[in-house]
């Protein structure tokens, strides 16, 4: 699904990734972990093509296609899909306005026609159940007032809606309490199947009892310097990443 | 007496007014023009808009061959319009609804004073040589809207005059288009007088799609009873040099005044939206919004004042002046004004220029929207405000085909 080779990053001059390697296959989910600082926002920023990073040294390629070739929307048309950490209120346009536009666009780029107003409603109303989200919120503004997890749970029906082939999940948890994480890990499980695949970043152990994920890796200064499986994850939430540090630095 | 500015000599090209109802006013006017030059950039009210260029333009003969048959350029097909083509009135031939006259200004007994003190109000009723007189009688309600098209289409120039007058109870709504398309240059200065008695409900919309030869200049002067209703919507498509006064005189008590704008500014186009709200009495509310959305080396002037006089009591002011800068080199002059001398009021102004937001734009994008899509979506939203409160259907229409013209967008609100 994804292939990333010694991937480089900076922004401002500052190198953040230094020579990052993962591959993700189709039907997985993978959790990347790591204190704060060590990169993981940046690579998914990097991976959704924001403009301020620069990319200096590796390759991404995203099931035949190379990735940092391609214009932020291209990426998305291609099945990226990035749920914000903060997701943007955008005021004065409506989410079902939005989310129209986006899925037309992406199904104009593959070549398919434009969906009805009928079978885009009947879309709304049954992926907006996936996470509880009342359907009220699909007419309001984009974000415009809704709560933390409101926002959350509208980027992972955004997810429902465009159907990608790699989600990237950056600190969904974040600011979440345990009902609506509950509900947040409930449509990502649902969304999962054999053709579609998830990486989730995290810096907390908890989201993934919900999230089960196949693969553990941990970021730490740019790189990916232990991968596991989900106990991996139940290790660093017992140690601490200090154990990390010492353990690479030993 | 001889006078050598250049003013004055602007004033001696054209030929002394032969409306009635202008005369009275007329020493007030000669007197203005005697005292007075070309407003320099040093005058607040001109600060922004050079003159120059207009004093000295040479404008050709204005006596040419209008041609009559060509009406097409109204915006509402099935309106009753009428034509003031190169300052020539052409009336409407169908028959009007009950209560409703249209005539030349030339049959007006009166028209108010106005209490606009520039150049060219001066000039206006010293030269004024036609215009219409419209009026709709109290208690009728005229259905098809008003639709009073300006167009200049030769290298005119010269000054127009019109009076609406709003009788008790009753309603109306009125277009005012403006449209020129010609390659000389041309100026034209047209006054709109709006009486609204009591009760009465009055709408105006309009719509400028002048030509980047013509120097467009229009005043509209309005006075407001008691328990009235006026909304006007300025929208700006297109312009060389556009200069709009709009001055609203609120005299009777639970009155209401909606005043919006929208200004769709390219190339190096030039326009300035000068407001005044004179809340005189208490118990009234008025609402005002103005949004730009500026491309190229365009320039934008507003500058609203809002004064809330010591009898009026109770009153409600709302201005708010907003820009989207969609270029490197566009420039916004914004100049919000509150003058209040009551003392229990609510009233609040307010400006933002600023380009899109790049977060926005880059969660658009990162949903798969392209720029162009991304953009769309934010500056259609941004407009959306000012859009909602178009009432008359085709002129939304025409707003949205100049858009789509424009930045090749398809709009359908």
């Amino acid at each position: 699904m994804i292939k990333i080779e010694n991937l480089h990053a900076s922004i401002n001059g500052k190198e953040i990734l230094k020579g990052l390697n993962l591959v993700v296959n189709a039907g997985e989910v993978h959790a990347i972990m790591g204190p704060n600082g060590a990169g993981k926002s940046t690579l998914a920023s990097v991976l959704a093509g924001r403009e301020d990073y620069e990319v200096t040294a590796g390759s991404v390629d995203f099931d035949g296609t190379d990735l940092l070739e391609l214009s932020t929307e291209d990426r998305a048309r291609e099945g990226l899909f990035l749920a914000f950490q903060y997701p943007v209120e955008i005021p004065g346009v409506s989410n079902v306005n939005f989310l129209r536009t986006a899925l037309n666009e992406i199904r104009e780029y593959r070549g398919q026609e434009s969906i009805s107003a009928k079978d885009f409603m009947s879309m709304v109303r049954e992926k907006s159940a996936i996470v509880e989200l009342d359907s009220k919120l699909a007419s309001r503004a984009v974000n415009e007032g809704f709560s933390g997890g409101e926002k959350k749970r509208n980027e992972i029906f955004q997810m429902a809606m465009l159907e990608p082939k790699l989600a990237v999940l950056d600190e969904t948890d974040s600011g979440l309490d345990i009902d609506a994480l509950r509900i947040v890990a409930n449509g990502v499980n649902t969304l999962k199947s054999d053709k579609n695949a998830t990486i989730v970043i995290t810096h907390y152990q908890r989201l993934l009892d919900y999230i089960v994920p196949d693969f553990v890796h941990v970021l730490y200064n740019g790189r990916i310097v232990m991968t596991g499986t989900k106990d991996l994850a139940l290790e660093l939430e017992e140690k601490g990443y200090d154990w990390i540090k010492d353990s690479i630095e030993a | 007496m001889e006078n050598s500015n250049k003013l004055s000599q602007f004033s001696q090209r054209f030929a002394p007014t032969e409306i009635e109802a202008l005369l009275p006013m007329g020493d007030g006017a000669r007197a203005f023009i005697a005292e007075n030059d070309f407003p320099t950039t040093k005058v607040e009210r001109f600060k922004y808009t050079r003159l120059t260029k207009l004093a000295n333009a040479v404008f050709e003969a204005q006596k040419q061959e209008v041609n009559l048959e060509k009406r097409h350029e109204q915006i509402c097909p099935d309106s009753i319009a009428i034509y003031v083509v190169d300052g020539k009135v052409i009336l409407p031939e169908m028959s009007l609804p009950n209560g409703l006259s249209i005539d030349f200004i030339s049959s007006a007994q009166n028209v108010p004073q106005s209490s606009i003190k520039d150049v060219f109000a001066a000039l206006n009723t010293l030269h004024a040589h036609s215009g219409v007189n419209i009026k709709v009688a109290n208690n009728c309600i005229i259905e098809p809207v008003i639709e009073l098209v300006h167009v200049v289409n030769s290298s005119y120039a010269g000054f127009t005059r019109n009076h609406l007058s709003v009788g008790e109870n009753a309603q109306a709504k009125f277009v005012l288009t403006y449209v020129s398309k010609h390659s000389n240059t041309g100026f034209s200065h047209v006054h709109t007088s709006i009486e609204v008695a009591k009760h009465a409900h009055v709408q105006v919309e309009k719509v400028q799609m002048e030509s980047a030869e013509n120097f467009s200049f229009s005043d509209e002067e309005v006075w407001q009873d008691a328990d009235s209703v006026f909304q006007i919507n300025t929208l700006t498509l297109d312009g060389h040099l556009v200069r709009n006064d709009l001055h609203i005189q609120v005299l009777g008590e639970h009155a209401e005044t909606h005043l919006n704008g929208l200004y769709m500014l390219n190339g190096q186009q030039h326009v300035a939206n000068y407001t005044t709200v004179d809340h005189q009495v208490a118990n009234c509310q008025s609402n005002e919004l103005y949004k730009g959305i500026m491309d190229d080396k365009s320039v934008s002037v507003f500058n609203g004042k809002v004064f809330v006089r010591q009898d009026a009591q109770k009153t409600n002011a709302f201005q708010s002046n907003a820009n989207v800068l969609i270029s490197e080199d566009a420039s916004v002059n914004s100049k919000p004004e509150l003058e209040i001398y009551a003392d229990d009021v609510k009233c609040s102004h307010g400006s933002t220029t600023g380009q899109l937001d790049d977060e926005a734009l880059f969660y658009l994008r990162a949903r798969g929207i392209s720029e162009k899509g991304a953009t769309q979506l934010l500056l259609t939203a941004f407009m959306s405000d000012v859009l909602e409160k178009i009432s008359v259907p085709a002129v939304k229409e025409k707003v949205f085909e100049v858009i789509n013209e424009r930045f090749n967008w398809d709009l359908s609100l």
